[in-house]
Order: C-alpha cells, then structure tokens, then sequence
C-alpha cells in the first residue's frame, strides 16, 4: 500500500469518526471564556505561599523527627525479592530520610535485577534529575503513585543503545553505560521535562530516556570508565535511584 | 497575521477577545482531534470548550510566541479527552451517542476505520496530529511533550499497530 493511499484511507476513517465539527462550537467557547475568570495574580502568589509553607512544614518535620533514619538500600548486586520491603505499602509511614552515600557498596559491570515487587500497574513518572555529589553522581526517577514493580539496570561496556521504539542506534557520551529498564510505567502522562541530560559530570556524562511506550520507560546512562553503580528504591516520594561512583 | 502576537499580548493582559480571535482557527483541529481521541462528537465539543477556558485560564505559562500556541493548546485538548476518558464511566450515556452508534455509520465503516477504534485514545493522539492535522513532526513532539525522535517512535508504532506490514518510508 503506498504511502498515500494509507493517508487517505486514514484520514476517511478519520473523518467517518469526527464528522465536521458544529459551526456554533466558536460561539459556545466565545461564550465560555467570557463568563470565566482568568486566572490571575493572587492564584498564582497563593500558589506559591503554600508551595512555601509546605517546603517548610516538611523541612520543620525532617529536622525535629527523632526517628529519622537512613533507609536501606537494595542490596546492591542482590535483587532478591527483599526489595518489596522497601517499596511495600506496608512500609513504615514515617518520612524516609535519604540514606548515606557511604551504605551500600557499588557494584561494577555487573546487571542488577530484574526486581519485582509489589507496586501500582503502571506507574507514573512524574520527575527526573541528575546531581554530583562527592563520590558518586546521581540520576533520580521520582513516580507519584508508587515505586514500579518491575525493573532492572543492564550494565554494558559501551555506551551505545538502541532506542526502544525506533530500533535506531544512539550513541551517548561517556565509553561505558548503563540500561535502566523500567517496566509497568509511563513517562509521558504527568512528565514534560527533558528527556536527554548533557549533564557535563565526570562519571554520568549523559542519562538519555530511549523508550516510552506501551508501559515500559527505558533510560540509558553514558558514563566515562567502568560502570560502578548502586541502586536504591526510597519513599516519601517514590524513586528510583541510581549512584554512578566517581573515582 | 501580523497582528497575532498583538493579540497575544493583549490576551496575556485578560482581554477575552483577543484570546477569542486567538483561538477561533484553532478550534477545528482541536474537535478533530478531541472527536478522534474519544470516538464521541458531543464530549469532544465539551473537551474543547473545557480546554478553551483552561487555555484562558494558563495563557500566561504559554512558553515561547505565538507560533507555540497551537501545539500548547492541542497538548490541553489532549489532557481534557484524557480526563474525560477517565470520568466517563459514571457518567450518563448521551442520546446523540446512542442514535450515532445505531445510527448509518456502521455499515459504511471500513477494516481501518474499525482497526482505528481498538486502538488507545493515546495511540490515537500521534496519528491525528501528524496524518490528520498534518502537523510537522516537531510540533508534533511538542504537542505530546516527548522529544522529535520520540514522536517520531509513537506515530510509526501506532500506525504499525494499524496495518502490520507499513515501512517506515511509508508512514513519514
């Protein structure tokens, strides 16, 4: 079939679905945006007052709880079913504080997972963010309606991957990488910021995402010499961590 | 045309006229794209009048020119049908909807067409805006927040997903 006659065959099944749309839609949306207020100053300052006076609820919280403590990482190199244990629901609800750098051990060139554990059928990406912290760099993959079920990080000795969707070669910065395969989950619904890090760190040079779809989000890692990593899954909220070790 | 960033301007500031002549050409594509996302004419109309105030509403986080506006305001219609889709199963079947579906467009439908319907609002959503509304691919990506490469990705796999053996050549 060429490529036309799939437009056109298309763009008919298109039209049997839409019709042509109603000449008075112009009027009622007229009408609508009248009669509605537009969102304006004091929205946007309360907004931003409760965004501060939350950040400092929780910050108030961090500091006087007395029970903080770091929580456990998955063991690094150990993706036994253990994991459920952190992301568990049943987990306990005190605010999780972010563990020391200096816990778990990294390990080099070596797969980690796949880990199944209980989480939502799909979970939703709501945040990503890359850091450098003495002896490690770091990518985060924040979810806003619970830790995945399913994932594993695939170590390899080059840092070319294939993108998921496409089947097309991508070749990243840094000479080793590594695969973040996250099943169960979606990027696109409540995530809209980069999708390809040039972060300019020593050891993760570049986090690009290579898939988003049909509920399986793939994230691949550029890094400069051998992949020595670490992977945590924390709460409050729940992500998805991953130290590159720097030398 | 010239006059579009003025009127840009001048919305920005709450003239509802101005938005108003902002969106108007907007509005087609908009319904054809909310009709296609939940195969429903009337809640397609109710999207894109709900999306239109939203649109009002957040004019001032529209993120580049005027130029940007189009794929920014599809991206809201595409919320709204997603939203609608998920509110939909409480609420009461239309009449227009019944007399459509019993209606004299069953038998006319084709193998695409009923191919089309079993697709996922969502995998719909790359199709009609790059075969329906012929929008670029990079428009496109911005209207479904993903990268170019991605958009690209989303609309290959949903048209595969219509008729296995398209190429690539074919579908772009």
């Amino acid at each position: 079939m060429s490529n036309e006659k799939f437009r056109d065959d298309l763009n008919r099944a298109f039209d049997q679905v839409s019709g042509s749309s109603n000449p008075g839609l112009g009027d009622r949306v007229r009408y609508a945006v009248t009669q509605a207020p537009a969102a304006r100053g004091p929205y946007w300052i309360a907004a931003v007052a409760a965004a501060v006076i939350a950040v400092l609820i929780v910050g108030v919280l961090f500091i006087a709880n007395p029970l903080r403590r770091p929580s456990a990482p998955i063991g690094a190199g150990l993706p036994s079913p253990s994991a459920s244990a952190v992301a568990s629901p049943t987990a306990s609800p005190e605010p999780t504080a972010t563990p020391s750098a200096s816990t778990a051990p990294f390990q080099c060139a070596t797969n980690y997972g796949p880990v199944t554990q209980s989480g939502p059928v799909v979970a939703t990406i709501s945040d990503v963010k890359t850091g450098t912290h003495p002896g490690y760099d770091r990518i985060t993959i924040t979810f806003n309606n619970g830790a995945p079920a399913n994932f594993e990080v695939r170590a390899q000795s080059n840092a070319k991957f294939t993108m998921g969707a496409s089947g097309q070669s991508v070749m990243l910065l840094g000479d080793s990488g590594l695969l973040v395969v996250i099943r169960g989950a979606d990027e696109h619904t409540s995530y809209s910021g980069p999708t390809d890090f040039k972060t300019g760190y020593g050891k993760l040079r570049e986090a690009r995402q290579v898939e988003d779809f049909e509920g399986t989000v793939q994230w691949a890692l550029g890094l400069s010499g051998t992949a020595c990593y670490r992977v945590y899954v924390l709460k409050n909220p729940d992500r998805l961590v991953i130290d590159a070790q720097t030398p | 045309m010239e006059q579009r960033p003025q009127a840009l301007a001048r919305a920005s500031q709450g003239d509802a006229d101005s938005f108003s002549v902002l969106i108007e050409p907007l509005l087609d594509p908009a319904y054809r794209l909310a009709a296609v996302m939940l195969n429903d004419r009337p809640a397609a109309e109710d999207a894109v009048q709900e999306a239109s105030v939203k649109a009002w509403r957040k004019l001032r986080q529209l993120r580049g020119d005027v130029g940007s506006l189009r794929a920014w305001f599809l991206s809201i219609v595409a919320n709204e049908c997603r939203m609608a889709k998920r509110t939909r199963w409480w609420s009461v079947i239309r009449l227009p909807d019944m007399e459509r579906q019993q209606g004299d467009e069953p038998e006319a439908r084709s193998d695409l067409h009923a191919a089309l319907l079993r697709l996922s609002p969502d995998e719909r959503l790359p199709l009609v805006l790059h075969f329906y509304l012929d929008l670029p691919l990079d428009e496109v990506a911005k209207t479904l927040r993903v990268s170019p490469s991605a958009a690209k990705s989303r609309i290959y796999r949903a048209a595969k997903r219509l008729r296995a053996d398209l190429t690539l050549e074919e579908v772009f």
